[in-house]
């Protein structure tokens, strides 16, 4: 697969105007600013390759859209190389973003007071779209979005949920080779959310399209991502596939178990005691020592069962561990980059 | 091109949706326009005429100016400033259209709207009021367009050069105020730069502000003739191309330290 976006050492420093309380600081920010300087952005190289559907995770404030504004070629860096299909985003922006698409899921791209299909036509000579091909790529899209009870509606009067169908249709009615989506789920429902997810899914697998996605909900990188890339405090902790992290930062993984007997003890050599609750047992194992396979055949062996389910911890847990307990910055950094 | 024209549209489209801020702002055209028309006649009803302007065409001035003040949107505009302040400058950059042009064209929309809507109106209502002159002869109508054209060219390309000071300052709408203000003034759209003392309007030549609105009315009263007229119009062209090439400038060091505020 080619590679489709380069990211070498990219730095991105904000200077940040400092108040000082008070009158006598407002005079003295008057005379004397003081500017304090903000890493967004600190040494994160990674890579894309043709076709890849990339989640980029990270707390408020970690850089995600900081990245994200580089790669669209909107801010030019303080530091490090970018490519994107072999060119500098910033360098040559207004040839390149014709073949990119870009959502940001927080404003919107349309014409405020116009009807959805107004801001959708423009695009046809904006981005020389031959007229038939724009024709299908729209009737398809509506479909799949479902446009068409909205399409004639002017943009200030739809939900938060149809503003974001239009503006996803929007961004790729030219057919971009690569997609960025900037909290394209951001406070929409758990309908809307899927839809967009299928959606999202859809153009990667049929029309290829490599998507960079950031999002808070994790259930949009369960549905969509193989991949994740997480960043914290302007730096990338963990680059790899999603199932990946979670065997690195989570080992205990859980057996819930319904015994078809009653049986007064039912400890395994080797293991904590289960917790408890009537027919009801719950063994926390390490799935590093101990296979689910193995505690199985070992439950197996010795009582009659009715049920098992193994449990691993949601993504959301891992998540919230690694950004609160900072797990991944710097000597743990397990498998990350 | 067609793109441009299309923005154009969306723009014009956009702007009709707007009937109320219209209507409101006719209503408050109109009389501040009667007000205005009643100083220049107390100025000039003792005088008969000063540097060849006369009553009538001062009052012609001084009205069909007031028709073109929305048109050309005289006061100035914070847009282009506000949406580098709330970031939605970002949906802009990234289509593949000139910011410059990209805001022509929904200028020009809303311009043409208010054209329309406003100018047309106020000129027709103030007929029954004023004796307003016209130009003498086809050839004067189209010097007269050309000029308005340029004029409404050199204003937006000035008001696209001020916003862009939002890319260097947290707050730009003090130095806007001041730019527009002293447009206003030295563009003749207060008062006709002929009733100012020759300092100041010697003065005012070496600016581009008399081609944003000074130039195109004499134009359209038939001031200037000849020599005086293609000079006029090829100063405005001048004007206009060093403002064009100033924006231009301008906009891509603004670009390279551009911060795109929220989220």
């Amino acid at each position: 697969m080619p590679e489709m976006i380069r990211v070498e050492g990219l730095q991105k420093t904000f200077r940040v105007m400092e108040r000082r309380p008070g009158l006598r600081g407002a005079v003295l920010n008057l005379f004397a600013p003081r500017h304090r300087m903000v890493q967004a952005v600190n040494a994160v190289s990674f890579s894309l390759q043709a076709g890849e559907l990339v989640g980029y995770l990270g707390p408020n404030g970690a850089g995600k859209s900081t990245t994200i504004k580089v790669l669209t070629g909107l801010l030019v860096p303080t530091a490090g190389e970018v490519q994107v299909n072999g060119v500098v985003p910033w360098k040559v922006r207004e040839r390149y973003v014709r073949q990119i698409g870009a959502v940001f899921g927080y404003r919107s791209t349309l014409w405020w007071d116009l009807p959805v299909i107004d801001s959708l036509e423009l695009l046809q000579p904006m981005y020389d779209i031959p007229p038939a091909r724009f024709r299908s790529n729209l009737a398809e899209f509506s479909r799949l979005l479902d446009l068409e009870p909205f399409i004639n509606t002017p943009v200030r009067s739809l939900s938060l949920g149809q503003r974001m169908r239009a503006d996803i249709c929007a961004a790729l009615l030219h057919e971009p080779h690569l997609l960025f989506l900037d909290e394209p789920t951001i406070g929409l429902d758990v309908v809307a959310k899927e839809h967009i997810r299928q959606f999202v899914s859809h153009v990667n697998r049929q029309r290829g399209v490599t998507v960079l996605l950031t999002t808070h909900d994790l259930s949009d990188v369960e549905r969509l991502c193989e991949r994740v890339m997480i960043l914290d405090l302007g730096r990338l902790l963990y680059d790899g596939s999603l199932a990946g992290l979670n065997d690195a930062f989570e080992s205990f993984w859980s057996l819930k178990v319904d015994f078809a007997e009653d049986y007064a003890d039912v400890n395994l050599p080797g293991l904590p005691a289960p917790r408890r609750e009537g027919r009801q047992a719950v063994y926390a194992f390490d799935h590093r020592e101990l296979s689910s396979a193995e505690l199985i055949r070992r439950l197996l062996e010795r009582f009659a069962i009715a049920d098992l389910e193994v449990r691993r911890p949601p993504l959301e847990e891992t998540i919230r561990r690694i950004y609160q307990e900072k797990l991944l910055v710097d000597g743990e950094r397990g498998q990350a980059v | 091109m067609v793109t441009f024209w299309r923005i154009i549209k969306l723009s014009f489209l956009q702007q009709l949706t707007y009937r109320t801020a219209m209507l409101a702002g006719l209503v408050t055209n109109f009389f501040w326009g009667l007000f205005r028309a009643a100083v220049v006649m107390a100025l000039l009803s003792s005088q008969g005429s000063v540097n060849g302007l006369d009553l009538p065409g001062a009052l012609t001035f001084i009205v069909v100016g007031q028709a073109m003040l929305a048109f050309m949107n005289i006061f100035g505009s914070y847009e282009l400033m506000t949406s580098v302040y709330t970031g939605s400058i970002a949906a802009d950059l990234v289509r593949p259209v000139p910011l410059f042009f990209l805001w022509m064209g929904k200028d020009l929309g809303r311009s043409v709207v208010n054209l329309l809507g406003r100018g047309v109106l106020l000129v027709a209502v103030y007929a029954f009021f004023f004796p307003i002159q016209t130009p003498k002869s086809g050839l004067g109508w189209l010097a007269a367009l050309g000029s308005l054209l340029l004029g409404w060219l050199l204003c937006f390309a000035w008001r696209f050069l001020v916003n862009l000071a939002a890319f260097w300052t947290p707050d730009a709408r003090g130095v806007g105020r001041a730019a527009f203000i002293a447009s206003q003034l030295l563009s003749g759209f207060i008062l006709p730069l002929r009733m100012y003392p020759d300092w100041f309007v010697q003065f005012s030549q070496y600016t581009p502000f008399p081609g944003m609105f000074n130039t195109s009315m004499e134009v359209y009263l038939g001031l200037l003739n000849g020599e005086a007229l293609l000079s006029a119009l090829a100063q405005q062209a001048a004007w206009l191309a060093v403002l064009v090439l100033a924006c231009y400038a301008v906009l891509r060091l603004g670009l390279r330290k551009l911060v795109i505020q929220g989220g």
